[in-house]
């Protein structure tokens, strides 16, 4: 449903999307996750048709963004970062004029707006000045907004960004309903907001993809999962216990009670839980503890971003040393 | 088509629930009003000529603030307030083309100064009565008069349009779109002395000619007559000014 190939844009001398390429199937709900600045609003946008892309291509519901600008708006429903809409307009009468102005015919304009409003939960301020309601009906009026033309794919920019967490949970259910009926693409820079609703997540880091997959899935695989083992044993029995076994970094604490506690790093893909098991069996040492120990999503997304910062660091910094013994 | 048609609909609703377009038509219609009877008054005392009279009410100051200041006022918003707002990026993502938006725009800006004008002409039908002017006043040359008005006003409203497409600032609009309308009230007739030598070149007098709308007015319009070369003029430079406007709102998306 969404296609993005090598996706490049350049806002001057600044990079803002570096080759960046996903695809959205249809039916999917997709996390777009990365801290301020990552690149998340510029794709959006290049993909809503408001940005040009500088190199590459990208393509929504079969259609291409730069060539086929118009079918693309209108397969969209597209709800900005910051809402901004006319304060002199009804709540109703803003939604009327965007249903007319994406083409809902006039006889379904009533049903569509209505329907709009049911969904996003904004039936009670209607008739308000869309200048006298709250940020986080503001909000929902603009997911209302998205929502008029029944499009086939949403996107959303930082839909929960500014709301209180009663505001931020209602927009969350709101979603999630969507995911019945719509594929969606979400951007977020708080974590925890994308993995409640999203089936699958894409982090973004200095405009380009860092890790795509489920929520789960990423943080399995990630290199971060620790081995910890506590057995009745002294510190020797213990190193036998896990000699050879695909892990590093092995940190070995002595406790009072006759435990001996391990922490290791593990191998990418590794789970060496049942050949300790059966070590541990045969050398007849009782097992009181033994588990993967994986880092949360947020520690995760911590070590795509902050950590490849820091690698990226230490890397110039290394360069720059060998360049000077060079010289 | 359809977007132009909305975007016409939502822009002429705006004007009619904004404070600012009510506080001009408040001073225009008192200050009009004034003007048309102190006049008509002059007139009845002295017997003047009632087609003159016609003629002498667009040379009042109230016209002048009309087509100088008037359109700025009523375009400076156009996108100016869009791109400031942040609503620009909902207008430019919507399935609408951008020429439909800026024909949208304009036609309203338009239509709600054609409305301004309207109720001044009811008002020269009530002052042919009691003790205004007393008189029947030709009404062939009041129309041609006010399509002549409005011609070149929608082409200032047009610049205005550009104007306000140009920049975030609805103030530097305004500023640009009445000095376009000044400057083309007053250079045509300024520039000739000021150009010395040149000025008297036969080719840059006509040019200059061409561009004298004050001149052409007094002598066609207000006249009762529709020249039809005056008419392709203000359409030309409509249709101008739109398409600029057109360009320099879809550049905005290359930004």
């Amino acid at each position: 449903m969404i296609t993005v190939t090598d996706l490049t844009k350049r806002f001057g001398q600044t990079l803002a999307v570096d080759r960046l390429s996903f695809q959205v199937e249809s039916g999917e709900v997709v996390g777009f996750l990365g801290p301020n600045g990552a690149g998340k609003s510029t794709t959006i946008r290049v993909l809503a048709g408001y940005h040009p892309a500088t190199r590459g291509s990208a393509s929504v519901a079969g259609f291409d963004v730069a060539k086929q600008s118009l079918q693309v708006r209108q397969s969209i429903g597209y709800l900005p970062e910051n809402v901004p809409i006319y304060p002199e307009l009804r709540v109703v009468e803003y939604l009327r004029y965007r249903a007319a102005l994406k083409g809902v015919p006039a006889r379904d304009r009533k049903v569509a707006v209505m329907r709009a409003m049911a969904k996003a939960g904004i039936e009670d301020v209607r008739r308000k000045l869309v200048g006298h309601v709250s940020r986080g009906y503001r909000q929902r009026v603009g997911l209302a907004d998205a929502l008029v033309s029944n499009p086939k794919v949403l996107i959303l920019d930082e839909p929960t960004s500014g709301l209180d967490p009663n505001q931020r949970r209602r927009i969350k259910e709101v979603v999630r309903e969507l995911a019945e009926e719509h594929t969606i693409l979400f951007s977020s820079h708080i974590l925890a907001e994308v993995q409640d609703v999203a089936s699958r997540i894409l982090v973004i880091h200095r405009g380009t993809l860092r890790a795509d997959g489920a929520p789960d899935e990423l943080v399995r695989s990630s290199v971060g999962r620790r081995l910890v083992v506590a057995a009745a044993c002294d510190e020797a029995a213990m190193r036998q216990l896990l000699a050879g076994l695909p892990i590093e970094g092995v940190e070995l604490v002595e406790g009072t009670n006759g435990l001996t506690r391990a922490s290791a790093g593990l191998t990418e893909g590794a789970d060496p839980r049942a050949e300790i098991g059966e070590r541990a069996v045969a050398a007849g040492i009782a097992l009181q503890e033994l588990k993967l120990d994986a880092p949360s999503l947020e520690e995760y997304f911590q070590l795509m971003t902050e950590g490849a910062d820091r690698a990226a660091e230490n890397e110039a910094l290394v360069g720059d040393s060998e360049t000077a013994g060079a010289a | 088509m359809n977007g132009a048609l909305v975007t016409f609909r939502k822009e002429l609703l705006s004007y009619f629930v904004s404070p600012v377009s009510w506080v001009i038509a408040f001073v225009f219609y008192a200050w009009r009003g004034y003007e048309l009877s102190s006049l008509s008054r002059y007139f009845a005392a002295t017997n003047g000529d009632p087609d003159v009279f016609v003629s002498a009410t667009y040379s009042r100051p109230s016209t002048f603030w009309m087509v100088i200041l008037v359109p700025a006022i009523l375009t400076m918003r156009c996108f100016a307030e869009e791109r400031r707002t942040g609503s620009m990026e909902m207008l430019m993502t919507a399935p609408v083309k951008d020429s439909g938006v800026v024909v949208g725009k304009w036609g309203a800006a338009a239509a709600f100064y054609a409305l301004l004008w309207l109720p001044t002409a009811l008002s020269l039908h009530v002052l042919e009565y009691g003790p205004f002017l007393g008189t029947d006043l030709s009404f062939g040359p009041v129309f041609a008069a006010y399509l002549g008005m409005f011609l070149l006003s929608a082409m200032v409203l047009s610049f205005g349009c550009f104007a306000s497409s140009l920049t975030d600032n609805v103030l530097l609009a305004a500023l640009l779109s009445i000095l376009f309308a000044f400057g083309l009230i007053t250079l045509p007739q300024q520039l000739p002395a000021q150009l010395g030598e040149l000025g008297q070149n036969y080719y840059v007098r006509e040019l200059l000619d061409k561009f004298d709308v004050m001149r052409n007015f007094s002598e066609w319009f207000a006249r009762g007559l529709i020249d039809t070369s005056q008419v392709a003029f203000y359409i030309s430079g409509i249709a101008f000014f739109l398409f600029l406007t057109v360009v320099s709102v879809a550049s905005r998306r290359v930004a």
